[in-house]
């Protein structure tokens, strides 16, 4: 292959995808099913995990289909209609282990499983290893960063909502509304994580 | 009565999703190949525009990049990432191509110096995949101007953390000083990384080095 | 479904505005919306991408076997961004170069996926790249408000141009992401205080509401 793969530091790329580039509060992706699902504590932990488990996988089957089909095809610009491809599939091929392989973890996380091949923040993460040229282990860490950053930030998103339901808030705000405002502030708290991340 | 035409046929569902997948796959390529010749020269004005500007060569049009670039630079025969050396008035100028990792993934600069090595004539952005609005700004004329004859001091040019000059280029060419990109603290460590790096190239290169 | 072609219009741009209505499809453009002309570019290939898949899916939608629906509703999306794709690197590599992984994104915007299912799977071809187009041009609307706010006052400047004075400070939070998510909840509020004013007029007196497009949120 006639590639050059750019080898970046692997620490500082988990640790700067989970803060202070987090997918969703920096790159805005995912966002349908994460305003959607975090009224509840519960389903966001469940989409979470989800999300992250389904990130990495994809990650790495994308790079070896990608490097290993597509580019020596020369199929490139076929890239996008793949990606989808192998998320659904992938999504498919996990919803049925999971179910034979326990039907206690089904239940919690099954069913958000559907949901997922449509979340932008897979593909938006198998499309940012594929524009910066990542190697394969630069790709699974940061896909692994990526999906546990959008957790956490779910998760938060979450538990914020549900102090927030509880108090008077202007009717053109509710819902949607003052949920932006929210993961607004949230966004700004993960800015502060900037100077943190040192380690390269 | 007719039947009604059965969809839910597994023999149709292949079919249909088959013939589907085809036409549109065909589609794709056509355009692909269409315009596969463009996006080539695209690339092509992209690096020859980048050595003009790295050059500090004014040229207004694509065409004009073209014949300034075919009269004045050559590229050196052998050098990899890409070099070339450009015959200006004032003597023998080299402009390189140097690759280095920043923030999110590989950045890549032309720079551009005289022989002697003490100034830079400029650099130009060729590739980068930092944070639009902030490490992406880089690629932003007030920030890459700051170079046009800049001294070269101690083998590097510095780039300030933190500070910026708000866009409007003040920048004083003789302190070997620039002002990096406010909020974007690691990419400007990498970018000074690379223009050292480019700096040593540029060197080497002069020195008749590949 | 009535399809008035002018209701649509009206519905699309502001009754029923992807963006401030639906919440729907902001993942893949928010991010650019710190430069206007990235945020046009997007929004066009948007409009473009959703009124063209409407106009196939609508096109084919008596042949299509259920059970591959979903599959051949993403490939004909994904046709269509790629299509975008292509273009954009061919005739505007520039903006190619800056938008990066936004356009493939395109792709698993909600709006687009939405109109398909929503009104494309019953409605003719034509009516649907109406549909399509009007719901594109709607959430154009809103983001490129969003955009003119952040790049003057994030950058000083309009489409590049500088618009600020010498002195102006430029205020970095409009460059980054929390700005976005506060904009868009203000127009949001905007339009939802709006639309609420004007229904309750409408109740009292049965007036034809104006197509507006996209309320500025420059005083937010």
């Amino acid at each position: 292959m006639d590639f050059e793969f750019f080898t970046m530091n692997p620490i500082a790329l988990f640790f700067a995808s989970i803060f202070t580039s987090n997918i969703l509060m920096s790159n805005f992706l995912g966002m349908c099913s994460f305003i959607s699902v975090s009224k509840d504590y519960k389903s966001s932990f469940g989409l979470g995990l989800a999300v992250t488990v389904v990130m990495t996988i994809t990650a790495a089957v994308s790079w070896v289909v990608l490097y290993y089909v597509l580019v020596p095809l020369g199929l490139e610009y076929l890239s996008f209609i793949v990606f989808i491809i192998v998320i659904a599939a992938v999504v498919q091929i996990l919803e049925m282990v999971i179910d034979r392989a326990s039907p206690a973890l089904y239940l919690s996380l099954g069913i958000f499983l559907p949901l997922i091949t449509v979340n932008c923040a897979i593909l938006g993460a198998i499309l940012f290893m594929q524009i910066r040229q990542y190697g394969f282990i630069e790709s699974v860490v940061f896909a692994a960063g990526s999906g546990l950053g959008w957790w956490l930030a779910i998760m938060l998103l979450a538990a914020i909502r549900g102090r927030v339901e509880n108090n008077p808030v202007p009717a053109g705000l509710k819902g949607a509304g003052i949920t932006m405002i929210t993961i607004g502030f949230m966004a700004m708290g993960f800015i502060g994580f900037s100077g943190m991340i040192a380690v390269q | 009565m007719k039947k009604k035409f059965d969809r839910e046929n597994i023999v149709y569902v292949v079919v249909f999703s088959f013939v589907v997948c085809a036409v549109f796959v065909a589609g794709l390529a056509a355009a692909n190949e269409a315009t596969a010749p463009k996006v080539r020269a695209n690339r092509e004005f992209a690096s020859q525009a980048a050595v003009l500007d790295a050059l500090g060569i004014a040229y207004s049009d694509p065409a004009e990049a073209a014949s300034l670039y075919a009269s004045a630079v050559r590229p050196i025969e052998g050098a990899v990432p890409r070099a070339y050396v450009a015959e200006r008035p004032d003597g023998l100028h080299y402009a390189v191509e140097v690759t280095g990792a920043g923030l999110w993934g590989a950045i890549t600069i032309v720079a551009a110096a005289g022989e002697s090595l003490e100034r830079l004539d400029g650099i130009q952005v060729l590739a980068q995949n930092e944070t639009p609005g902030l490490g992406g700004r880089i690629d932003e004329p007030w920030f890459k101007e700051q170079f046009r004859g800049e001294r070269v001091a101690g083998g590097r040019v510095r780039i300030s953390a933190g500070a910026e000059a708000g866009g409007s280029g003040a920048n004083d060419p003789e302190d070997g000083l620039v002002d990096g990109v406010s909020g974007a603290t690691r990419t400007s460590q990498a970018m000074e990384q690379i223009i050292a790096a480019a700096i040593a190239r540029l060197a080497e290169v002069a020195g008749g080095g590949k | 479904m009535s399809a008035k072609p002018g209701k649509i219009l009206v519905d699309n741009l502001w009754f029923n505005n992807p963006v401030l209505i639906q919440v729907l499809g902001i993942c893949s453009t928010l991010a650019v919306t710190n430069n206007v002309r990235n945020t046009l570019v997007m929004t066009v290939g948007v409009s473009l991408a959703t009124a063209f898949s409407s106009w196939t899916l609508s096109l084919m939608k008596d042949l299509i076997p259920r059970k591959v629906r979903m599959i051949v509703q993403v490939l004909v999306i994904s046709f269509y961004v790629i299509i975008i794709d292509i273009l954009l690197r061919a005739y505007l590599p520039d903006a190619s170069r800056q938008l990066g992984p936004y356009v493939g994104l395109i792709i698993t915007n909600c709006i687009i996926m939405g109109r398909a299912e929503a009104f494309a799977a019953a409605n003719k071809p034509l009516v649907s790249f109406w549909d399509g187009l009007t719901s594109g041009i709607g959430y154009m609307a809103v983001l490129v408000a969003i955009a003119l706010v952040r790049e003057l006052l994030g950058f000083g400047s309009v489409l590049g141009f500088r618009i600020m004075p010498d002195g102006f400070v430029p205020w970095t939070i409009m460059i980054t992401a929390p700005s976005a998510f506060f904009l868009v909840a203000m127009v949001m509020w905007l339009a939802r205080n709006l639309q609420a004013r004007r229904e309750a007029a409408a109740k009292a007196a049965k007036a034809s509401p104006k197509p507006a497009a996209g309320p500025s949120p420059a005083k937010a």
